[in-house]
């Protein structure tokens, strides 16, 4: 009986095509830019998820607020204290530099290259994975001697030297106004995901390279900020819980209020991404409700027409035994199939522009076919729902005056 | 073969030939029924006492506006009677729910109609499924006999065919199967010539009379003399009254063409 339904609902679709597609066309937008949003959403959602992947979701920096006005010496940092809190924080802070960093150009006979060195303590790798792949990574040796050694990564090397195996060459860059002479002590490799070969696009003109982070402590060995790791098996809210106890303590070994101290965790900037998206979700969730609204008042007034053509119909159906409940299944059935049937073309096109769009852009697309198909079964709701007015007053037709409609 | 109730068997013959008193099919007492349009009330039948015989043959004459159809419709459980008593196979029909109406046509009454009211869009074999699927037969079955009865009116080269692309005749013919969808006791046509050629109209009224043959109750309405003449009874209407009720001696004889029906006796 319901198979039965909707094979006569879709041969009803088929007969009136064009009237069929302009009573979808509210639903096909609605479910259309429903699946649309939610599939872009995810997609960026995901981007960053492996960005922040890729430069440590536990990572933070912890500075002096640069609203403070009363700035003191003791609001920075030294070695020393930095030293002292990987103790006191054990098993939880798993790693800890001044958070420093150095532009410069590198010149070789081949090429001239612009460089970002960053100052890193020996165990950066156990953060920021990555392969070593000729000579060695920084020793603490390196560190604490502070040492002019760096480790590069490979394809900057390769463009300077025209190797990868840059091990044993030298260069000399500025350091704070002091010409300094490094020695290349191994290349490494990093793993990239699609999404930051993407966004390396923009800056591969920039080469990578690690240098020990006591070489960039100037002036005096006064720190700025504190550049942490917490442990990466931490949980979201173990994160959330440790960043905060941190930043209190930092604070208050300064005699300062929490609140003084500015703390950037990855974490906060991804929840900031979330929002954003959340925020971009909700006004396109309204244009959809909305959409999906008028689609619905739309079937409801086809529906409405489509009864009352069919009038003789239904005083023939009721004539020939129909209940109540049979009539009112009837034009349900159809109403549903019709919303529905809009449903899967509105996500069939936000699939196929969403695809090409991520296409375009060599991104790829998430689509998460629970979306799909509540999405499906919404339209075919809202059908029910608007369906169900024009269904009553067909089921209620007395036969003998549906029979006697002209 | 169709399977037709004992009962029916036993009533094959028809009451007017002698043949033992069969059973009442349906008692009509003191049956009115007025039309109420707000500023004019109309009578459309007054006060109707009949009795209708299981494996009767009956036409239901009169002029236009006599009360054919009215009569017709309360008969067909499509409507209400005003006042009075219906029983159908001895049930009293005229207080009960719409949808318990709508289950007595489904399974009791067949109707067919001046104008087809075939359902458009739909196949010919689909149109005469209707009923059954109301009556919750199995798809398989109900195709099974959608077949064979079509088969009996002589259009199983047009199954799969639309309405609109059969004659009147045709479409006339595909009504009657479909009123027989269910096998009901009663058929009853209001006029069901009213739009065909003679030649059709001849056809259709032979399938009437070969149904009666096999032990179906007809009730026809005409107001055709030669259509009337193939009945056995008729029952004359006048202002929503019975003017005349008289057995018709000679009905006109079935031509012995074979073919229509043949199976079903
Ligand atoms: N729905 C209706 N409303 C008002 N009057 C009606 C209605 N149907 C029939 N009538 C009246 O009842 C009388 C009998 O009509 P009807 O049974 O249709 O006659 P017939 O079928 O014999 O031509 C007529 O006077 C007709 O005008
Ligand atoms: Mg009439």
């Amino acid at each position: 009986m319901l198979i039965e339904n909707m094979k006569m609902a879709l041969a009803a679709l088929r007969a009136n095509k064009l009237r069929s597609f302009l009573t979808m066309l509210g639903i096909i937008i609605g479910i259309g830019s429903v699946i649309a949003i939610t599939s872009i959403g995810d997609t960026m959602r995901r981007m960053f998820a492996d960005i922040y992947k890729d430069i440590g979701v536990t990572q933070g920096y912890l500075y002096i607020g640069y609203w403070v006005e009363d700035v003191r010496d003791s609001d920075y940092f030294t070695m020393e204290e930095l030293e002292t809190y990987k103790e006191l924080f054990p098993g939880e802070l798993a790693y800890v530099d001044a958070g420093a960093s150095l532009s410069g150009t590198v010149e070789t006979k081949l090429q001239k290259k612009k460089f970002n060195f960053t100052g890193i303590d020996y165990n950066y790798i156990d953060v920021q994975p990555v392969t070593v792949k000729y000579g060695r990574y920084l020793r603490e040796s390196d560190v604490l001697a502070r040492k002019p050694n760096c480790v590069m990564e490979a394809s900057a090397a390769k463009e300077l030297y025209g190797t990868e195996n840059a091990v044993g060459r030298t260069f000399r860059i500025d350091v704070y106004g002091t010409m300094t002479e490094f020695n290349v002590v191994g290349v490494y490799e990093k793993e990239m995901s699609a999404f930051q070969r993407l966004m390396m696009g923009s800056n591969s003109g920039t080469g990578e390279a690690l240098i020990p982070w006591t070489l960039l402590t100037w002036p005096n060995d006064s720190i700025y900020q504190c550049h942490y790791f917490a442990d990466p098996s931490m949980d979201e809210q173990q994160l959330k819980d440790f960043n905060q106890r941190f930043q209190a303590y930092v604070a208050g070994t300064k005699g300062r209020n929490p609140e003084d101290f500015y703390l950037v965790s990855a974490q906060s900037e991804m929840g900031q991404v979330d929002t954003m998206l959340g925020g971009i979700s909700a006004a396109v969730g309204g244009i959809a409700a909305i959409s999906l609204l008028v689609g619905g008042i739309g079937i409801m007034n086809i529906m409405l027409v489509s009864v009352t053509e069919r009038t003789r119909e239904i005083g023939t159906r009721k004539a020939l035994g129909a209940t109540t409940g049979d009539i009112m299944i009837q034009f349900l059935t159809e109403s549903a199939v019709l919303s529905a049937v809009g449903g899967i073309i509105g996500v069939t096109l936000a699939t196929a522009l969403v695809s090409a769009g991520g296409a375009a852009f060599s991104l790829p697309v998430v689509i998460r076919p629970s979306v799909v198909l509540l999405a499906v079964g919404f339209s075919a709701l809202v059908g029910i729902f608007f369906g169900i007015y024009p269904a009553r007053k067909a089921a209620d037709r007395d036969p003998i005056i549906a029979l006697r409609y002209e | 073969m169709i399977r037709l109730p004992g009962k029916r068997k036993e009533t094959a013959v028809p009451a007017d030939t002698g043949g033992r008193e069969s059973e009442e099919l349906i008692r009509l007492e003191n049956l009115v029924k007025i039309y109420d349009t707000g500023a004019l009330r109309v009578l459309g039948l007054n006060k109707i006492n009949l009795t209708i015989r299981r494996g009767e043959f009956v036409a239901i004459m009169g002029h236009s506006g006599s009360g054919k159809s009215t009569l017709m419709n309360i008969l067909g459980c499509l409507d209400r009677p005003t006042l009075g008593q219906y029983y159908l196979e001895g049930q009293d029909v005229a207080g009960l729910k719409p949808d318990e109406l709508s289950a007595i046509r489904n399974r009791k009454i067949g109707f067919v109609f001046q104008s087809f009211n075939l359902i458009s869009r739909m196949s010919v074999e689909k149109n005469v499924e209707v009923p059954m699927t109301y009556a919750r037969v199995k798809p398989a079955e109900r195709k099974r006999r959608a077949l064979r009865l079509l088969e009996q009116v002589g259009l199983l080269s047009r199954v799969s065919h639309e309405p609109n692309e059969l004659s009147g005749g045709q479409r006339q013919r595909v009504a009657i199967a479909r009123a027989l969808a269910n096998d009901p006791p009663l058929l009853l046509a209001d006029e069901p010539t009213g739009n065909l050629d003679s030649q059709a109209s001849v056809e259709i009224m032979e399938l009437f009379a070969r149904l009666h043959e096999s032990g179906v109750t007809v009730v026809v309405v005409t107001h055709e003399d030669n259509i009337a003449a193939y009945t056995h009874r008729i029952i004359t209407f006048q202002d929503g009254r019975i003017l005349s009720d008289r057995q018709n001696e000679h009905p006109t004889p079935v031509s012995s063409q074979q073919g229509l029906l043949h199976r079903l006796t």
